[in-house]
């Protein structure tokens, strides 16, 4: 990227550099098409999402202007389009249904990526429903690294691919929260290989589109109190794979 | 890119209500958290920490004031509903909300058919700062470090990543705007996005 460039226009593939892209995502500076790919990659790329997520905090510190508070008939206006009876525990169970196309390619997390960059459109509703037994999958990432989780209903097995977490002497152990918000282990994850095992039934239960994932560090052998005792290193969000 | 700090994340693990909860100064994280969980105590708490600012975003990119208030009004519905969305993992709570303030306005921008069509100022020849050492160590915290990093680039550079950030404007239209090739744009933004990562980094 450093080489100087000729005067012509560089084709769109020409990109050596992933974290060049993620700037420019960020920053808005791609066409349509390009950039609808580049958010595609989001998805299932957890060190481009990273790169994306860093330069996304970057190009928010662009706006350094402060306006002035805000007249207070904005808030009233606000507060009166919130239904007084907005349910959003509700809403989501039915944003689930409704949102088939979307649910069907890791609902939470992409929504949660592509909200970086646009409004997400309505989802629409259509006629197929997911087998439930659908795989599912989550992408867990922090400052610390990147975990990839991919959990499969049918078998109840976890597989699982840790990448360049630092993680010293400890464990690293897999943990699922659900609305109840009490963590259940899924049990450790093998370091430097891909490894799966089958998830315990107490936290099967709770692995659901939509649900956080955590990875916490324990001792070795694991927590031993049932709860995280050490660092929340990473964290993500579980989605049905399409 | 904020620390996600173990607080905001180990407030997942308990959820007693936002105003019951006995924190002095509950971080924003928490707050979108429990707004995920329709707590209204914790938007208006949001509301209150962050509509100067917001509203700072929606002006810089609507200049007129009615204009700015309403895309105010529509991102703070957008907050209200789509709180759950926020993963404190992928940045602090203020990019996220900054970050929907920005694409909120230009969205409106855009939506108003108003391409803006002011001059950006233009040289060919890029300036090569050389970054000031002393400078460069008082810069540490990250908006300082910004403004700082941004100040070592090419002014013209600097300015065309604003464009982009502020008016929505993607190479093509930086390119027609200056009147350059594309590709000529394309890989200087480039080059000044690489020495701004490293000035960053």
């Amino acid at each position: 990227m450093t080489d100087a460039p000729g005067p012509e226009d560089l084709p769109d593939d020409d990109l050596p550099d992933d974290d060049l892209l993620a700037a420019e995502l960020a920053l808005g500076l791609l066409d349509a098409d390009t950039a609808n790919a580049a958010r595609d990659r989001l998805r299932h790329d957890g060190a481009f999402a990273h790169a994306h997520a860093r330069w996304t905090a970057w190009a928010a510190g662009l706006a350094t202007d402060l306006g002035d508070t805000p007249p207070a008939h904005i808030w009233s206006s606000i507060i009166a389009r919130i239904p007084a009876n907005d349910d959003h525990a509700v809403n989501a169970r039915l944003r689930r249904w409704q949102g088939g196309a979307i649910a069907a390619s890791l609902a939470a997390l992409v929504l949660g990526i592509t909200m970086w960059q646009r409004p997400v459109p309505a989802p629409q509703i259509v006629s197929v429903v997911q087998a439930p037994a659908a795989p599912m999958v989550a992408v867990l990432s922090g400052k610390a690294g990147v975990v990839s989780v991919n959990y499969d209903p049918a078998s109840g097995r976890i597989a699982s691919v840790v990448d360049g977490l630092d993680t010293g002497q400890r464990a690293v152990e897999l943990w699922v929260i659900p609305a109840d918000g009490k963590p259940r282990s899924l049990g450790l994850l093998p370091q430097g290989r891909p490894g799966w095992h089958p998830a315990p039934a107490a936290a099967a239960r709770a692995m659901q589109p939509g649900v956080t994932l955590a990875v916490s560090l324990e001792p070795q052998g694991g927590s031993t109190t049932g709860l995280p005792t050490g660092p929340v290193v990473l964290t993500g969000k579980l989605g049905q794979a399409s | 890119m904020a620390k996600p700090s173990d607080a905001s994340i180990n407030s997942g693990f308990s959820r007693s209500g936002f105003s019951r909860s006995g924190f002095s100064e509950p971080s924003l994280d928490q707050a979108l958290e429990h707004i995920a969980s329709g707590d209204r105590d914790a938007f208006a708490e949001v509301y209150r920490r962050t509509s100067v600012k917001l509203l700072g975003v929606c002006r810089r990119i609507l200049p007129e004031r009615q204009e700015a208030e309403e895309v105010l009004q529509d991102i703070y519905l957008t907050v209200w509903r789509r709180a759950g969305a926020f993963d404190a993992t992928r940045g602090s709570a203020m990019t996220w909300l900054i970050t929907l303030a920005r694409n909120r306005a230009v969205d409106r921008l855009r939506a108003s058919g108003r391409r803006p069509t002011d001059p950006i100022e233009y040289a060919d020849h890029v300036a090569d700062p050389a970054p000031d050492a002393e400078t460069q160590a008082i810069a540490q915290d990250d908006s300082a470090r910004l403004t700082f990093c941004l100040g070592q680039i090419d002014g013209t550079d600097a300015s065309l990543i604003r464009t982009a950030f502020f008016e929505g404007a993607t190479y093509t239209e930086l390119a027609e705007r200056v009147a350059r090739p594309l590709g000529t744009i394309k890989s200087r933004i480039r080059r000044a996005l690489v020495s701004l990562r490293e000035c960053l980094a």
